[in-house]
């Protein structure tokens, strides 16, 4: 028996075999696909030709029964390539003429025996059941094969949509998608794209690809009403192509919503009525895969807006938090002690006075400090801040903070532990200076007294360790978990000899952004014997190449 | 004679404080509001005998602050400190590079301003003039010219690339260097992105010359910026000796 031919496309679809075109369909005719079926038809028809020239060449030499079977044979044989109605129709034409031309009275259509009657019978019953078996299984594996090309050209079309990264793109890669079987290329519309009015009341939106006026309406149509149309989908049967909705997740109404339209060309090879539906439902389904992507992208569009919007409220109420709370009270004592100068100076001694401007200085000085926290917890806080990062030495950044606090610091409390040899740190060295800056001001105010406040860096488990370190009376544990929120502050006076000075403020939630942004992170640590240990702990990378040298 | 200060700023009351502190230092004091104003000064003066240093603010009415800097090199190079709020490093550093002697963030004080200005003074000339040669501060001095570094009495031990290092640094004592300057003038203008070379040398110097490398006294760090040599013993002097060199 013959192969199989290949069957990918639905002979559902197969124009009539005897077509006069058939014996010019070469392998390399304009339509491959088209033509194919009819020339399986045409085989068909060829072996039945073999047959009836096997059958009048073996008559006499076979029994009548032997020759039954051969026409059986013919029958099964030529089911395979021929459509199921001209399968059959050939076999009882094929009976009527063996019954004539072999079973006696030859000549005539008269049956003398129950014997020949029975066989005629059961010839026809046989060679019917084998075509009708042959078809429907022709038929499931044309469905199993169109079934498979639809879901490659689904997965191929997933793929291509993560690949986009906008509307565009999208629509571009549903219209690649559309443009198999032989169809002109498709033209898809997205109304939504930008904040159009209702959809499909304007022209507004993009369009990918060209459509005449009445696609036009067709598609504004389709989107408003958001249903699929044109030939096989029993809604506006005379369109010249579907109108196919790109539908997305089901909105609040119960309805899908409908992010665009697409205007698919029918495909180019001629389709039965009955197909039409099951094609449109593919392109329909290629379609609703755009939709779900272009809705996806769309919902991630809104959730990204809707927390900048909730980042920048969050941004505000810092700032003014920040105004509020830390920036009037130095202004404050600024205003009374330039005042008073002001107004009393004759009246004031000379200490007086001076001590009046070192007050101004100091703390125009802290507000300067709380300026820079502030404007650096809103830019850290920002999305996409970006680094000034260069391989820094802990030896530097430790030194600096030190030179820096000095003048704070007169009775030079603070002190330094550096471990030698720690390698090179990747960061921005701004910012980690400001961080330990925060942290030994902190210390130096809530410590109190003369107690001695350390800075100290050294590696630990592969990671770099900074900790700014006083033996004060550290943080209570009720209050540990909001430590690093901006304005936070102790409940408890601080028992420092500078006059209960203010919290942190933001301090420590800028340090803590600080070793957020440099993959770090930033804790407290109540030390064994009394104190508080606020430690940062840093990533550390392999160095750049000649580093050690 | 007394030195004279040319002060741009668009600030009216920052202007005016300014300028009665610095007369009240002893320099006279010419100030302009803008750019058009500040270049106008500039000729005048330049007529009268020169401007000794300037001080300019960034953000001026009619453009940036910076765009003086070429005119300022004009005629007899003016040591210029740049006053502004801006902070951005990479500013500070493009400033330096392009010929700033100096650079203050607002806000900063009277003492901090006196300080970079001596030292912008005391360099004046020096890219034309013999640079410093000599250098002495908390124990430790530097000879150039004999190669010779001493710490506490004792001769250090420097490798060519350590003493380049610090010879660069001493040549500007007081101003900062930024990272670019060093690399390119110690190893060379392809190295100017090594800034990992200068973190290893400078922990090499100060495990050398200084007596707590993480609290350093000569070799400051400018975050992000360069480095700092701490001005030297020998201010007064130099100052005098460049005053009388002028006048």
């Amino acid at each position: 028996m013959k192969p199989a031919p290949p069957v990918a496309t639905p002979p559902v679809a197969t124009p009539p075999a005897s077509s006069p075109a058939v014996a010019a369909a070469e392998a390399g005719s304009p339509w491959p696909r088209a033509w194919r079926p009819g020339r399986a038809g045409l085989r068909g028809l060829s072996v039945w030709a073999v047959t009836w020239a096997l059958l009048s060449g073996l008559d006499r030499t076979l029994d009548l029964g032997n020759l039954a079977l051969l026409l059986v044979l013919g029958a099964a044989i030529a089911a395979l390539w021929l459509r199921p109605w001209p399968a059959v129709l050939a076999c009882a034409g094929s009976v009527l003429v063996f019954n004539v031309a072999f079973v006696p009275p030859r000549g005539a259509l008269a049956v003398d025996l129950h014997a020949h009657a029975l066989l005629l019978a059961t010839v026809l019953g046989v060679s019917v059941i084998v075509s009708l078996l042959m078809a429907r299984q022709r038929a499931l594996l044309a469905h199993a094969q169109r079934h498979a090309l639809h879901a490659e050209q689904r997965r191929r079309l997933g793929e291509a949509l993560r690949g986009a990264d906008d509307a565009a793109a999208l629509a571009r890669a549903l219209q690649q998608a559309l443009q198999t079987e032989g169809r002109a290329e498709a033209a898809i519309w997205l109304p939504q794209l930008e904040d159009a009015p209702a959809p499909g009341t304007a022209d507004a939106g993009q369009r990918i690809g060209t459509v005449d006026e009445a696609g036009w309406m067709a598609l504004r149509l389709c989107v408003q009403l958001r249903r699929p149309m044109g030939p096989g989908l029993g809604w506006h049967e005379e369109l010249a192509a579907w109108a196919l909705p790109l539908r997305g997740a089901t909105a609040a109404d119960g309805q899908p919503e409908c992010l665009g339209a697409a205007w698919v060309p029918l495909p180019c090879e001629p389709a039965t009525a009955a197909s039409l539906p099951v094609l449109a439902g593919h392109a329909q389904s290629l379609c609703d895969l755009a939709g779900a992507a272009l809705a996806h992208g769309a919902a991630q569009r809104l959730a990204v807006a809707a927390r900048d919007t909730a980042q920048l409220q969050t941004l505000r109420s810092t700032l003014l938090a920040a105004v509020a709370h830390d920036h009037r009270t130095p202004l404050a004592t600024i205003l009374g002690a330039a005042t008073s100068l002001q107004d009393q100076g004759e009246r004031l001694s000379p200490a007086q006075r001076r001590q009046l401007a070192a007050t101004i200085a100091d703390e125009a000085a802290q507000l300067s400090r709380l300026t820079d926290n502030t404007l650096q917890l809103a830019r850290l806080d920002t999305a996409g801040v970006r680094l000034q990062l260069d391989w820094q030495s802990a030896e530097e950044l430790v030194g600096s903070v030190l030179r820096r606090v000095r003048q704070r610091d007169p009775g030079h409390r603070v002190r330094a532990r550096v471990e030698h040899g720690l390698p090179l740190l990747r960061c921005d060295a701004v910012l980690i200076v400001q961080l330990l800056e925060n942290l030994v001001d902190n210390a130096l105010r809530h410590a109190g007294g003369d107690e001695p406040v350390e800075v100290l860096a050294r590696r630990i488990d592969g990671r770099l360790l900074l900790a700014v370190r006083d033996r004060g009376p550290g943080v209570p544990p009720a209050e540990r978990t909001r430590l690093f929120q901006p304005f936070a502050r102790g409940s408890q006076p601080v028992p420092s000899t500078d006059g209960g000075r203010r919290g942190a403020g933001i301090g420590l939630a800028v340090c803590q952004a600080i070793a957020r942004v440099h993959d770090g992170e930033l804790r407290y640590r109540a030390r064994g014997h009394g104190g508080a240990s606020f430690e940062c702990l840093l990533p550390l990378h392999a160095p750049p190449a000649g580093a050690r040298t | 004679m007394t030195l004279c200060t040319l002060l741009v700023e668009d600030d009216r009351e920052l202007r005016r404080t300014l300028r009665e502190a610095l007369t009240v230092e002893g320099y006279r004091v010419l100030s302009a509001a803008s750019l058009a104003d500040a270049l106008a000064q500039h000729a005048q003066a330049l007529r009268e005998g020169g401007v000794d240093i300037a001080l300019v603010d960034l953000g001026l009415p009619d453009g940036d602050g910076s765009t003086l800097l070429e005119a300022l090199q004009r005629g007899r190079p003016t040591p210029v400190i740049v006053i502004s709020a801006r902070q951005a490093e990479h500013a500070k550093v493009q400033l330096l590079d392009a010929g700033a002697d100096d650079y203050l963030v607002k806000p900063f004080s009277l003492a901090e301003l006196l300080a970079r200005m001596r030292v912008a003074l005391r360099h004046r000339g020096t890219r034309l003039a013999a640079a410093v040669t000599r250098y002495a501060q908390a124990g430790v001095s530097i000879e150039l010219a004999a190669r010779r570094v001493r710490r506490d009495g004792r001769d250090v031990h420097l490798t060519p690339t350590e003493f380049a290092l610090l010879a660069r640094l001493v040549r500007q004592a007081g101003q900062v260097v930024t990272h670019r300057a060093l690399l390119a003038d110690v190893w060379g203008p392809e190295f100017v992105e090594h800034t990992h070379y200068l973190r290893l040398y400078m922990a090499q110097l100060r495990a050398k010359l200084e007596a707590q490398p993480a609290d350093p006294r000569l070799l400051l760090t400018e975050p992000g910026v360069g480095y700092r040599l701490a001005e030297g013993e020998t201010d007064a002097d130099a100052s005098a000796a460049a005053i009388h060199m002028r006048s």
